[in-house]
């Protein structure tokens, strides 16, 4: 690198390269949330078709064989995108842990290729395979797609807490891939991680249906499609409140500074408190407006009341992250996850009742906000991790400014990556929106 | 032969399957953009349903080979991404249009005019992609890109990779993505006995041939003329394979007069394969000419011999997946299924919704 020039190059690059990694990923999320939970979905509702017979169901199957066969390539080439960005965006980062970090991706390409090969079978397959054979050709797509999750997100733990390397004099030694997949953050972050797959597919296929309750509460088949969603949202949402706790107290172990900045808390403290809401102020460095709960913070994060958590005060300013972003992102996630126990109380309660998820339209509202909100929730989480580990791209070892590219022209890359992403996002949407729109009863003759 | 040796196998294998199966596909596309204006509905769709059930399958490919450099080789991984910052941010983009135009042409139900939209997306991306990722190949393969040791890039971000080799591979490449598509549709044209469509290809390929075997003969003075390096390792190392190349050229040629397609999809498939391998072969041990090499550029052995581990299993899983992949739709007596059944349902709009 020589010297000046190369980081004033990079120093005005850092800025719009984030930016374009954070919309490139916050895309790509979504797609590869629902390619892994969709499959899990379409083998359900098959799997009621071969048992009952029931023609709603094969439609049902169909149709969202059909949402998945649009999205997957979508989400694929919005992945292929980020294997480029890898390199083209951060080439110090790929250059220098490329063979710690490399191998979850490896990993990846072949759960990718097996789900690939097998969504070809299973999409165009219809004719040419028996039911059952149909059935069983859909089980390699969930699996895979629940691996593809697994091993990147073991990449993105390693960030955060990395493993499996030496230092020795600024050189790389007894690198171990294993042990950098398996680091102290994996456990917690691959299992939040596939569960948000799960709940956010499970939501906003449960929210399309109930909106088409609301307007025919009538509509047998969006009954059975809604009830169906709900059965893999629903029990889910108390789960991922205990392994988002989990989550918290790995980062409390490894990452004290990202807990500190997503409680906004300023000062180290005893019996430190969970708040709630609040605007992080950082020049009176306190947090306005919350409601603070004492002790329950300590006890979140160590399981004890009066342990004492530190603040941002004990670090340096430089290795603060943006406390407002975090912050905030973080309270959104926490609310909308509480906000999903509540359902699946209210739900789970008239289960137990009557034997059937509630029918009021209430519910019903309640189901067709959830859909936007999981997803919100979904990026709230990644910002938490990534704007939380700031200024570091390698957690204590690599800041994210030395990690950036030195080539020109990134603002105006990025600002195309918006138009293109906004057109692209708009033409699933009409896409999907076409599909919807053909009456059940058409799909019925076979098409 | 050491472990990153082993590695490279894979990675020059992952490279000809992506250039023999992706370039295909690719070249049905260039196809759809060369003919834009002349071809009816129906030639259309046979390059539609051609496509169909594999083209995610054969992109995947792509993503092996970045994997591989990126985890086995990491300093070459990011010194081709500095250097190559605008022909791969370029294929990038092609990769984007390409895949969402074609599922959106695929699936959507909408006006003539969206599906003319998606199509015309489809035709000019695949042509794109090709040119730009043959351009960033020829790039390295000339041998001058200003990079380091250190895998630092001295050279100008816009214009650095723009070397006469580069410019003639993208359009090579092109080429060589509609031949073997050329190839491919007449095969699939042949096993459902078309009378219009045969012929049409068939024509079509033997064209497109003649002009790759000129193409490929000005090539070897390019190389000879603009990198030097390139053209010794050919003499020294190469050489039987450029023959090899060349031979399989003329013998694709040969067999698609006799309308013998197999065999020309054989015989087109053992020139780009000796194309690539040529190329590899003639430049090793060297990854990014003219600074780093393999040794210079490997991860440690352990993580290496992982890979290979990783590879292998993968590989056991794949295989027979993908084999019963092209079994299923691609054999010649699938073909023929599709097409009766096709005629059966009568056709028309159909014929593309049905099999989704
Ligand atoms: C549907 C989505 C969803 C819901 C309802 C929740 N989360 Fe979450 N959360 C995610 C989706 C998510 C995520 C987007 O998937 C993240 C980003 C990285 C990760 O592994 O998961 C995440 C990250 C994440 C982190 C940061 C982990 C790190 O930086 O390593 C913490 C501490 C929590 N979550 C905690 C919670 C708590 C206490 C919740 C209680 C209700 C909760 N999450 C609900
Ligand atoms: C394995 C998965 C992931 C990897 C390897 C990864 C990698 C990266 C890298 C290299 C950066 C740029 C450096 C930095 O700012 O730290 C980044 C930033 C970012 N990523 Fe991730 N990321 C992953 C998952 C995600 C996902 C799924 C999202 C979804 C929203 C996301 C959101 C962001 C955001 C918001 C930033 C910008 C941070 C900032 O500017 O402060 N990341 N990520
Ligand atoms: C089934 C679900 C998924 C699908 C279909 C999918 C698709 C893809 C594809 C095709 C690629 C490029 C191929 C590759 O590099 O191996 C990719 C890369 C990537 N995906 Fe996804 N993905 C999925 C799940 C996820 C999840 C859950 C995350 C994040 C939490 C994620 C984050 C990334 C990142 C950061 C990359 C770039 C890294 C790389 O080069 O591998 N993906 N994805």
């Amino acid at each position: 690198m020589d010297g000046t020039a190369f980081l004033g190059a990079a120093a005005e690059n850092l800025l719009p390269a984030r930016l374009q990694m954070a919309v490139t990923l916050g895309a790509h999320i979504i797609l590869a949330s629902l390619g892994v939970g969709l499959p899990v979905l379409m083998l359900a509702a098959e799997w009621r078709y071969l048992r009952t017979g029931n023609r709603h169901w094969y439609v049902l199957t169909k149709r969202w064989s059909k949402a998945f066969a649009v999205m997957f390539p979508i989400g694929a080439v919005s992945g292929t995108v980020l294997s480029f960005e890898l390199g083209l965006l951060w080439p110090e980062f790929m250059g220098r842990w490329g063979s710690v970090i490399g191998m979850p991706f490896t990993m990846e390409g072949f759960a990718f290729f097996l789900e690939a090969i097998f969504a070809g079978i299973y999409l165009y397959g219809w004719d040419r395979l028996s039911a059952r054979a149909h059935w069983y050709i859909g089980w390699p797509i969930a699996i895979a797609g629940f691996f593809s999750a697994f091993f990147v997100v073991t990449a993105n733990s390693w960030m955060n807490v990395p493993s499996g390397f030496q230092l020795v004099d600024g050189t790389l030694k007894n690198v171990d891939p294993l042990a950098a997949m398996f680091n102290p953050a994996t456990g917690a972050q691959v299992t939040h991680m596939i569960l948000a797959a799960y709940l956010v597919t499970g939501f906003v296929v449960a929210a399309f249906y109930a909106r088409q309750l609301l307007k025919d509460a009538h509509n047998d088949y969006a009954r059975r499609a809604l009830s169906l969603s709900l059965w893999i949202a629903l029990p889910l949402a108390p789960v991922q409140l205990i392994i988002g706790d989990w989550s918290a107290k790995v980062v409390a172990e490894t990452q004290p500074v990202k807990l500190a900045a997503m409680e906004g808390l300023y000062e180290t403290t005893a019996q430190a408190p969970l708040h709630l809401g609040g605007w992080p102020n950082d020049q009176a460095k306190q947090l306005d407006y919350a409601i603070a709960l004492p002790g329950v913070l300590s006890w979140l994060a160590y399981g004890d009341p009066n342990a004492v958590v530190l603040g941002l005060e004990e670090f340096p300013p430089e290795e603060v992250p943006p406390v407002a972003i975090v912050h905030i992102a973080f309270q959104i996630m926490v609310a909308i996850g509480t906000a999903m126990v509540l359902l699946a109380l209210w739900g789970g309660i008239a289960y137990v009742r009557k034997g059937s998820w509630p029918r009021s339209r209430a519910f019903l509202w309640a189901i067709w906000w959830m859909g936007p909100c999981s997803v919100a929730a979904l990026e709230a989480g990644w910002i938490v991790t990534e704007v939380g580990r700031q200024p570091w791209i390698v957690q204590g070892y690599m800041k994210t400014a030395e990690a950036v590219t030195e080539a020109p022209g990134i603002w105006p890359v990025f600002a195309i990556t918006i138009f293109i992403y906004l057109a692209l996002g708009v033409a699933t949407v009409l896409v999907l929106r076409h599909m919807a729109s053909v009456p059940v009863e058409e799909v019925q003759d076979g098409s | 032969m050491g472990p990153e040796d082993l590695l490279l196998l894979v990675l020059m294998t992952a490279l000809t399957i992506y250039a023999l199966f992706g370039g295909a596909d690719f070249g049905a596309g260039v196809w759809e953009f060369t003919s834009a204006g002349q071809s009816t509905e129906k030639e259309r769709r046979h390059i539609y349903k051609a496509i169909g059930p594999v083209w995610e399958a054969n992109h995947v490919w792509l993503i092996f080979v970045l994997v591989i450099l990126m985890n086995g080789f990491p300093l070459a991984f990011a010194a081709l991404s500095r250097a190559l910052w605008v022909p791969l941010l370029l294929a990038m983009v092609g990769i984007v249009f390409r895949g969402a135009s074609y599922a959106f042409r695929y699936y959507s139900r909408g006006s003539r005019t969206e599906l003319k939209t998606w199509e015309a997306l489809f035709a000019i991306a695949s042509t794109a992609t090709p040119f730009f990722l043959g351009a960033s190949g020829g790039a390295i393969a000339s041998g001058t890109l200003p990079i380091d040791a250190n895998g630092a890039f001295r050279g100008d971000f816009l214009t650095g990779w723009m070397t006469p080799l580069a410019i003639f591979t993208g359009f090579y490449e092109v080429g060589l993505c509609a031949y073997l598509a050329a190839i491919f549709l007449a095969r699939e044209a042949a096993a459902i006995d078309d009378p219009e469509l045969a012929p049409l290809w068939r024509r079509r390929a033997l064209s497109t041939g003649l002009w790759m075997g000129l193409l490929s003969a000005s090539g070897l003075v390019v190389v000879w003329l603009e990198a030097p390096g390139l053209h010794a390792g050919f003499m020294s190392r190469g050489w039987p394979l450029v023959a090899l190349s060349l031979l399989g050229g003329i013998g694709s040629l040969v067999e698609l007069g006799r309308s013998n397609y197999l065999r020309a999809s054989l015989a087109a498939a053992t020139a780009v394969t000796a194309v690539v391998w040529g190329w590899g072969v003639a430049q090793y041990p060297l990854l990014v000419p003219p600074s780093i090499d393999k040794d210079m550029a490997k991860a440690p052995d352990n993580v290496l011999w992982m890979m290979l581990l990783v590879s292998t299993i993968g590989a056991g899983l794949l295989l027979p997946s993908l084999a019963y992949l092209f079994i299923l739709f691609k054999s010649s007596q699938a073909l023929e299924e599709v097409e009766s059944t096709t005629r059966l349902k009568g056709g028309g709009e159909s014929a593309s919704h049905s099999t989704a």
